[in-house]
């Protein structure tokens, strides 16, 4: 033991004189741990810092800059916001990006997790269904619209040529004419949500994978007290899968600014007119790469990256709300 | 196993270096691209035909200038070439030329992208700017600077199948018609597949069901804007410094008014679902559309794959002969690296030589006035027989204002023309909202004349 000084230490469990004689070789071996680590983790933590955060930083500042990516940056501070809240082209990709979050995202979460319940088990091709329900989502995106370019011709596209079946003077057997997919704003939007609702593969194979991962004896109690087949995914699966559906519904509410972007450049063009299907991704796209706006751009982004925030930050306390409700 | 095992260290020591060798390579890779060796690349866009007019012109002047080599960078289509090149100017890596529409080039004439020619050409023994058109020349003056050297001068004209003209005996399009012998003619050519005169309008029937329509024309600005002089009216305000479109005079609504009405009202071009389903050239190619109203770019097009006997018109007239201008030009990026080798495929490009091998794919009306005259535009073995059409029409071509914004104009006044065109959008809304939504972009633009 030592003197005096003692009592000015802090409270500890062991022994403090038999501290040096223990953590030196354990000190030695966690800096060795911690150099690897990273080591291990810089090429990520450069790939993040050069490829998203100075990014994002730079998108932020050039928000209030007049920039053409040729001449200097000129600082203009608000006027590329001022001038977005009156621009109808941008109100119009605003509220078509939103519409189009508010359907498509939970309308892929719904299907994603139907599939997974439905191919979670072993059966006769279910392989085969699972490979058919990942597979749109392997197809290169450009590719993927060039080839709904097709199905959505309006008079060659064989979604338009099977609906017409059994009618008459193009006419479906109800009478009606068939969805002008390229040529009529509301058909137009619901062809992007469509297109999108193939392209959940990733969802699908969590899901699948959350749902074989849940432990078998719920389910075998659940069968004892005679459940319901609708009790079990209400009252079972579903809360026990509620963590990984809610994660992949941020996430997906996060990415449909992003996943209407190739639907609307390379099927619609941002059209019919006027702009039914220009989304933020494509109106930031137009005006940073074909006029060459940059800053009004990044302006746009900035607002797509806040919607972003507010998006999250409102299904967080949504999901919170809900687990407390559910606790009480 | 801990992490700070040897096999983990290594691990992440081999991560890191590929990692920064990766990060190296690629900005070497940038820096390489442009620091004045290599090949001369010209960024261009085009059908497959054009591309291959260009191919034909490159190998040309390769094997004229032996070891010299240009590399053609080939674009999409004019959004992705101003994509391509705003970006690869903005990483200090351009294209050492690039061909674009004088409608185009303004936004980056405006920015100090393009390096001026004057003391070049002023140089040069090969380039005379008196031996070409002088319209395609000062339409890529940018504040009295020759900017860009201009490959062709064309104007707009009627594409016909000569071959489904005769079919009906419907006399082929005479050398002066007006838009009422163009509307006639539109009508007469609109044919069900029994070969019945149709109106390709909606009826209580159903959809018309026309197998051919009479004509097909574009809802853009451009193409409208030969019609609306013809009678008199004009498209902007101020042609130097335009402040609006002046699409609400008589004579401009006029103009406009027939051209919705053919579609509208007598239902003599596709509708829009048709349109999405077979655009116009490919309707024309494959023989169900008697007419279209094109450049003169879509003469490859049509001499590789046009299975049918076809020709040229000149535009129908309301009061004058008016033609609006076609050009694009080679345009050197300021940030070149290879100057001095660009341009000289520039001078081999705008030679006669150049000219005539470029005029001989059929892509272009040569913008040297020698050349568009001598029988390497005018070979009476290829068709379109009638390609005078396009040397007569110079004298009469105008120009589109050049700004710096135009793309943004083109693209907000097709959407609204193309709704008052097939979905039947009144017509004073449509000119209306043309107004309200292009004013602020004309009030950003820069103007050559500054």
């Amino acid at each position: 033991m030592t003197d005096g000084p003692v009592v000015d230490e802090p409270m500890v469990d062991e022994p403090m004189i038999d501290k040096p004689m223990i953590d030196k070789p354990v000190v030695v071996e966690r800096d060795r741990e911690h150099r690897a680590l990273g080591l291990m983790l810089a090429p990520y933590v450069l790939g993040i810092v050069a490829l998203v955060l100075i990014p994002f930083l730079v998108t932020i500042v050039m928000a209030f800059a007049d920039y053409d990516l040729v001449r200097a940056p000129s600082w203009v501070g608000l006027d590329n916001f001022v001038e977005l809240a009156d621009d109808p082209i941008f109100r119009a990709a605003l509220s078509n990006s939103l519409l189009f979050a508010a359907i498509a995202v939970p309308l892929r979460l719904v299907i994603a997790l139907g599939l997974a319940l439905l191919l979670h088990r072993r059966a006769a091709a279910v392989g085969t269904a699972r490979t058919a329900a990942m597979l749109p989502y392997a197809v290169p995106e450009i590719a993927y619209g060039l080839l709904w370019l097709w199905l959505l011709n309006p008079l060659y596209g064989p979604i338009n040529q099977l609906l017409r079946v059994g009618g008459e003077n193009g006419a479906t057997v109800l009478g009606r004419t068939p969805p002008q997919w390229l040529t009529d704003p509301v058909d137009a939007r619901a062809a992007i949500i469509l297109m999108s609702l193939f392209t959940i593969g990733e969802t699908f194979v969590i899901l699948l994978a959350t749902r074989r991962a849940l432990p078998g004896e719920v389910y075998e109690l659940a069968a004892i007290e005679d459940a319901t087949g609708w009790d079990v995914v209400r009252r079972v699966t579903l809360p026990l899968m509620a963590p990984v559906l809610v994660l992949l519904l941020l996430r997906d509410a996060i990415l449909s600014l992003q996943i209407s972007f190739v639907p609307a450049l390379v099927v619609t063009d941002g059209g019919p007119p006027p702009y039914s299907t220009t989304y933020l991704s494509l109106f930031v796209y137009r005006n940073a790469f074909e006029y060459l706006r940059y800053g009004y751009a990044a302006a746009a982004t900035a607002v797509m990256l806040l919607l972003t925030l507010a998006a999250v930050a409102l299904q967080w306390r949504l999901v919170r709300r809900l687990r407390w409700l559910g606790r009480t | 196993m801990t992490l700070s095992s040897q096999p983990s260290r290594l691990l992440a020591l081999l991560l890191f270096a590929v990692s920064a060798v990766g990060l190296a390579a690629c900005a070497g890779g940038a820096e390489g691209a442009n620091d004045g060796t290599g090949p001369v690349q010209l960024l261009v866009f085009g059908a497959p035909e054009e591309l291959e007019a260009y191919r034909t012109l490159v190998a040309a002047y390769e094997v004229a200038e032996p070891g010299a080599e240009v590399q053609l960078v080939e674009a999409s289509d004019r959004e992705d070439l101003i994509a391509r090149l705003g970006t690869s100017i903005a990483g200090g890596s351009p294209p050492d030329l690039f061909l674009m529409n004088y409608r185009y080039y303004g936004q980056f004439a405006a920015t100090d992208a393009i390096e001026p020619l004057d003391e070049r050409i002023a140089a040069s023994d090969v380039v005379d700017p008196d031996a070409y058109y002088p319209t395609a020349m000062n339409a890529f003056q940018w504040q009295d600077r020759q900017l860009c050297l201009p490959q062709n001068v064309s104007s707009l004209a009627v594409y016909y199948n000569r071959d489904l003209f005769e079919q009906y005996d419907v006399a082929e399009p005479p050398a002066d018609w007006t838009w009422s012998d163009l509307l006639t003619t539109a009508i007469a050519t609109t044919r069900d597949a029994g070969g019945a005169v149709v109106r390709g309008t909606e009826s209580e029937g159903g959809p018309p069901q026309v197998a051919v329509y009479g004509l097909g024309i574009e809802p853009t600005i451009i193409r409208v804007a030969p019609f609306v002089w013809s009678n008199g009216g004009e498209i902007v305000d101020d042609l130097d410094r335009p402040t609006r479109f002046t699409l609400d005079t008589p004579a401009a609504r006029e103009a406009l008014q027939n051209i919705i009405d053919l579609r509208i009202a007598y239902g003599v071009i596709p509708t829009d679902a048709e349109v999405e389903a077979e655009d116009d050239e490919t309707r024309f190619l494959n023989g169900r559309l008697a007419m279209l109203m094109s450049s003169r770019r879509f003469t490859t097009t049509l001499r590789a794959s046009a299975g049918f006997d076809w020709d040229v018109a000149s535009l129908p007239v309301y009061a004058n002969q008016v033609g609006v201008l076609h050009s694009d030009a080679y345009c050197m990026t300021r940030g070149s690296g290879r100057k001095d080798a660009a341009w000289r495929f520039l001078e081999y490009a705008m030679s006669a030589d150049g000219q005539r091998t470029t005029a001989a794919t059929g892509r272009t009306v040569p913008s040297m006035i020698e050349v568009s005259t001598s029988s390497s535009f005018l070979d009476p073995t290829l068709p379109p027989a009638n390609a005078q059409v396009f040397l007569d029409a110079i004298a009469t071509v105008r120009p589109l204002p050049t700004i710096s914004t135009w793309p943004e104009l083109e693209d907000v006044t097709a959407g609204i023309l193309e709704n008052a065109l097939y979905r039947g959008d009144r017509l004073d809304d449509a000119i209306r909202e043309i107004d309200e939504l292009t004013r602020p972009i004309f009030a950003r633009g820069e103007h050559a004349a500054d």
